[in-house]
């Protein structure tokens, strides 16, 4: 069994390059996903944050060959879902977002928090979103975002 | 896979390992980071034996490709422990990082590795040819070096449960509250009966090295609890004199300050 095979956003994929690939480059450069921001390559800021099986990683700290026989979602699949639409009328409603480069992997955390806690206090948010860096909100608006749509959005997760 | 092989056995990731020059591939936080070139990597997340949190008799049993996300939900990792990587970095890097990595980093700061120290913790290491246990203490050879053989891996390390169910001292300075690498980090675990202390450990982050300093911690056992806390100044005093500070991100004199007042702290808070 040649190359790496994974699912991206449900779809069957089979990549051939290297196993030592960093996923940050080839989920922007082989599949055109921009939603995955890479901020510093160093697991600092969170911005290429993507989910792998539900789990939330930092997908400039994988090699391609970790990912083999596993499910990747980003934002250009979780847009799809009714979640998503929750989180990104919260994020609307209380001008959650400036620039928007912290945005996807702030949507990926908060998708990670709630799918394992679905009211999660103040306290919680701001832990699940500790490794997300965004120099433009302060914070304050994206967590109450988050909190917002666990609110609105009761019974989705 | 081009430059790279995924195993789904410990024994096929050991038989790969004695027969060609790979990279042992956890969880990725540190390698990544590192970005090695030309790297092969063997890729040991989806090995079942190494994911697996166990006991023994005698021991608490964590696979080495086991998360710290993983741990922390786990019932049978002892308190200490959850303290210690419940402050590591931030959930993404807890839901990656692992304990196989943090110790075969062989960084100065590794948060597990220090609990593990206080917890008189082994390591389990398997080849083709075999495996061995050594104690923590001989796995840390100095920053940037363990004593793993070539054709070695890290399967499991072990905690031994007597020292699990110890109370504990566990604390971390960081520069800031997530993702803060420990500037200087204090873990201890004792024993008390009658109030006389029957067995102490006392380990640091902070001396550029993991180091216990059993032959002090001995001169402690068999003292009254309450004459320790009373003097713990005259009692911190006497590790603080076996150890060196250098300077790194911080001064030497802030280290030797901040682990002072943690030994201080500990002796003070033991009940
Ligand atoms: C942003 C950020 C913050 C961090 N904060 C902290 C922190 O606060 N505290 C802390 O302690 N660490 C921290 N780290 C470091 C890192 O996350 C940990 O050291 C983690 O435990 C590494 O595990 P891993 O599985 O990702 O290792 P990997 O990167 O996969 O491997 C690390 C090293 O161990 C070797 N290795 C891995 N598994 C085995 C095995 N089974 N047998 C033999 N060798 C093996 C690898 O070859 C490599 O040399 C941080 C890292 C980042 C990126
Ligand atoms: S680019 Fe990956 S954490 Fe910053
Ligand atoms: S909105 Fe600009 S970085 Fe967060």
């Amino acid at each position: 069994m040649n190359g790496i095979h994974f699912r991206l956003n449900g779809k069957d994929t089979c990549y051939d390059g290297s196993a030592a690939d960093r996923l940050l480059d080839v989920l922007r450069d082989t599949y055109d996903m921009k939603s995955v921001k890479c901020g510093c390559k160093e697991g600092e800021c969170g911005a290429c944050a993507v989910l792998i099986d539900g789990v939330l990683v930092n997908s400039c700290c994988v090699a391609m060959g970790a990912v083999d026989a596993h499910e990747i979602v980003t934002v250009e699949g979780y847009r799809e879902t009714a979640r998503f639409a929750a989180l990104s009328k919260a994020f609307a409603d209380l001008s959650a977002v400036q620039c928007g480069f912290c945005i996807p992997g702030m949507i990926l955390a908060a998708e990670a928090l709630l799918s394992k806690n679905a009211h999660p206090t103040e306290e919680e948010v701001r832990t699940a979103l500790s490794g997300n860096i965004c120099r433009c909100t302060g914070y304050n608006a994206i967590v109450n975002a988050v909190l917002n749509a666990a609110k609105e959005g009761d019974g989705l997760w | 896979m081009v430059n790279g092989y995924k195993p789904t056995t410990l024994q096929e990731a050991v038989e790969i390992k004695s027969r060609v020059s790979v990279t042992p591939y956890a969880g990725g936080t540190d390698l990544m980071v590192r970005n090695i070139p030309d790297a092969v990597y063997l890729f040991l997340n989806d090995i079942d034996e190494l994911r697996q949190i166990t006991q023994d008799d005698a021991y608490i049993r964590i696979g080495a490709a086991v998360t710290f996300t993983q741990a922390l939900d786990s019932d049978l990792v002892p308190p200490l422990m959850k303290e210690a990587i419940s402050r590591i970095a931030a959930p993404a890097i807890r839901n990656a990082g692992t304990f196989g990595g943090n110790l075969g980093n062989a960084s100065d700061k590794a948060d597990s590795v220090l609990a593990g120290f206080a917890l008189d913790g082994r390591v389990r290491l398997v080849s083709a040819k075999g495996e061995r246990v050594i104690p923590f203490d001989d796995f840390c050879v100095r920053r940037g070096v363990t004593n793993i053989a070539d054709d070695e891996l890290i399967a499991e390390i072990l905690l031994p449960k007597e020292k699990c169910a110890l109370p504990y001292y566990y604390k971390k300075i960081g520069g800031r509250s997530a993702l803060a690498i420990s500037r200087v980090a204090f873990a201890g675990a004792y024993e008390v009966h009658n109030g006389v202390i029957q067995a102490i450990s006392a380990t640091v982050i902070g001396e550029g090295k993991f180091t216990r300093y059993r032959e002090v911690e001995a001169t402690l056992i068999g003292k009254s609890v309450d004459e320790v806390s009373a003097n713990a100044d005259a009692y911190a005093e006497r590790f603080i004199e076996k150890m060196t500070f250098t300077r790194g991100r911080v001064s030497a004199e802030y280290r030797k300050t901040v682990v002072t007042n943690l030994f201080k702290d500990y002796f003070a808070s033991m009940k």
